[in-house]
């Protein structure tokens, strides 16, 4: 018998540190915020976006696992958080811009304890970081909800894969899921403040391993290329 | 409605209030000093002005529902085993256990709600009772591996800040709870300041060195001494003309608060210690987590509680069952 248990990974940081730490971990209070929150989103993607989601088979049996999907929207992350069930939607986190999520604290707040989002820095992401959002997404069997683009798109065309993906993946056994997401831009493309009504449908494709693929920034770009091909080859199947 | 009933009607109250107030004033006064004159380093007394300056939040924030009343004071003493639940099932590692968190966090709201009831047959039933709760209620999910670590460290935590804490929210049952209350929470405090000080000025040998690496035999002895007399002086006010009014009794009562407070403080050291950890938490500016300052008061609420009680009883002839009502 050995002791199994360990301190949060987040032990001793204040508040403000703890919101916007990688290694942030949910207690019993934060799981029932999530839940809470990811049952109103299920009801709004039902009621609003008559979210129809395809290929729910190609997910991974369990954890770990990354989600990618094209990005024209802030409900693009609605929609994949409302397509996971059971083990895998508790483990979910999605990776969100750090300085629109987690700029101020009460955006943090509801980024960390509503979303349950983990900050990436556009341009100052430290190889630190990454490493650490590796190592959690292997050792706690996370799932990772990302938009390889950086960024929404402006006029609905899907932009490229920044290579970024491949570092929390390329050499390791984790499962790559590529998503497309149709109809998110005409219901709420960044150029408006709230939603409307629209249909969304939500299509995954079976998941991508990259063991061969090296750790560095070739092996990195190889990984996103391959995972950007994949989400644009479910959209071009797509009416 | 009068939030607070006779919040001042017993004279220690005032004058605990009032010492606690000139204490303040005056470690703010040696500080000043110590800043004026550059004796103490830029580093130090930002340290010093920190700490008093959470001490200045900490007070009210313990003293006001105690004035306050009956309900407010249990609720605090609900926050409080609440806040400390948390931040030890972090520091341990219980937190990735959502089932036993929540079943040793319903103790917590249970015993607790049994005190707002003033229902000393359930207070004291939910010590069983939540412990085999704790003890079945991960049986279900069928992992044998790691069920005597989760189920243990989950009593300990219920044993802690529900059953042994919630007996300071109890004493409020008792009408003339406000002096004992303060004159307990205010001791512990000085218990703890009272070692670090004698500790610091006479030095020698250490206690327990591999435990806690700051703690003499001087610092605990002097705090048992210094502890011991203020509260049997002051208790001999508070328990005037009760059975409680005896000098060994006081002197009992002024040791366990010294004593116990000094196991408490040990016991967190400990588990610090076999965790690895210097902290359990970064809540409160200069004091760390909200365990690093109130762990002096989790044996003596229990250890206290009873003496009293078998002393002079507590709430003796007061309404019970305010909530249930009586079968």
């Amino acid at each position: 018998m050995t002791w199994q248990f360990r301190p949060s990974r987040d032990l001793g940081l204040t508040t403000a540190e703890r919101l916007r730490s990688h290694g942030r971990e949910a207690g019993l209070g934060s799981t029932l915020l999530h839940a809470a929150w990811r049952g109103l989103v299920r009801a709004e993607m039902a009621l609003l976006h008559r979210l129809e989601v395809s290929g729910r088979h190609n997910l991974p049996a369990r954890p770990p696992y990354l989600l990618v999907a094209n990005h024209s929207s802030h409900l693009d992350a609605l929609a994949c958080t409302a397509a996971l069930r059971g083990d895998a939607a508790r483990r979910a986190h999605c990776l969100a811009a750090g300085d629109t999520f987690f700029a101020s604290n009460a955006t943090a707040m509801f980024a960390a304890y509503a979303v349950n989002a983990l900050p990436v820095w556009r341009k100052r992401s430290r190889p630190k970081d990454l490493a650490t959002l590796r190592a959690r997404l292997v050792e706690d069997r996370l799932v990772f909800i990302l938009f390889p683009e950086g960024t929404r798109s402006r006029d609905g065309q899907m932009g490229a894969f920044m290579p970024g993906l491949g570092a929390l993946v390329a050499g390791g056994e984790v499962p790559v899921v590529p998503c497309w997401l149709e109809g998110a831009f005409a219901a709420w493309p960044a150029t408006r403040r709230l939603p409307r009504p629209g249909k969304l449908r939500l299509r995954i494709g079976a998941p991508l391993q990259f063991p061969e693929a090296t750790d560095d920034r070739a092996g990195w770009t190889m990984v996103a290329t391959r995972c950007e091909a994949a989400v644009r080859g479910l959209g071009e199947g797509l009416p | 409605m009068n939030a607070a009933p006779g919040a001042f009607a017993h004279p220690v109250t005032i004058a605990l209030l009032a010492a606690t107030i000139g204490l303040l004033l005056f470690a703010a006064a040696i500080i000043g000093v110590l800043s004026v004159t550059g004796r103490a380093s830029p580093a130090l007394r930002r340290e010093l002005w920190l700490r008093l300056a959470s001490w200045a939040v900490l007070l009210p924030l313990i003293i006001i529902p105690i004035l306050a009343g009956r309900v407010w004071t249990i609720a605090a003493v609900t926050l409080l085993g609440l806040l400390c639940l948390r931040e030890y099932d972090r520091a341990t590692g219980l937190f990735r256990e959502h089932l036993l968190t929540g079943v040793v966090a319903l103790g917590i709201l249970a015993v607790n709600f049994a005190a707002l009831d003033h229902w000393y047959g359930f207070f004291v039933a939910l010590w069983p009772l939540t412990v085999g709760l704790i003890a079945v209620a991960s049986i279900p999910q069928d992992r044998p591996e790691g069920y005597i670590q989760r189920t243990a460290l989950a009593i300990f935590a219920y044993m802690l800040f529900g059953a042994g804490l919630a007996h300071l929210g109890y004493m409020a049952n008792d009408p003339g709870y406000r002096p004992w209350l303060l004159l307990l929470v205010l001791a512990v405090g000085l218990n703890d300041v009272a070692a670090f000080t004698s500790g610091k000025l006479i030095g020698g040998p250490k206690l327990l060195p591999a435990t806690s690496p700051n703690k003499t035999i001087a610092g605990a002895l002097g705090a048992l001494t210094c502890t011991t007399a203020v509260v049997a002086f002051i208790g001999s006010f508070i328990f005037a003309g009760t059975p409680m009014d005896s000098l060994p009794l006081l002197i009992l009562l002024g040791a366990l608060v010294s004593i116990a407070g000094q196991c408490g403080d040990l016991m967190l050291s400990s588990i610090k210690r076999d965790l690895g950890i210097k902290d359990m938490g970064a809540v409160i500016p200069g004091h760390g987590g909200i365990l690093d300052r109130f762990n002096s008061l989790l044996l003596v609420a229990p250890a206290t509680f009873h003496l009293i009680h078998y002393a002079i009883g507590i709430g003796e002839g007061q309404p019970t069952r305010l909530l249930t009502g009586s079968p």
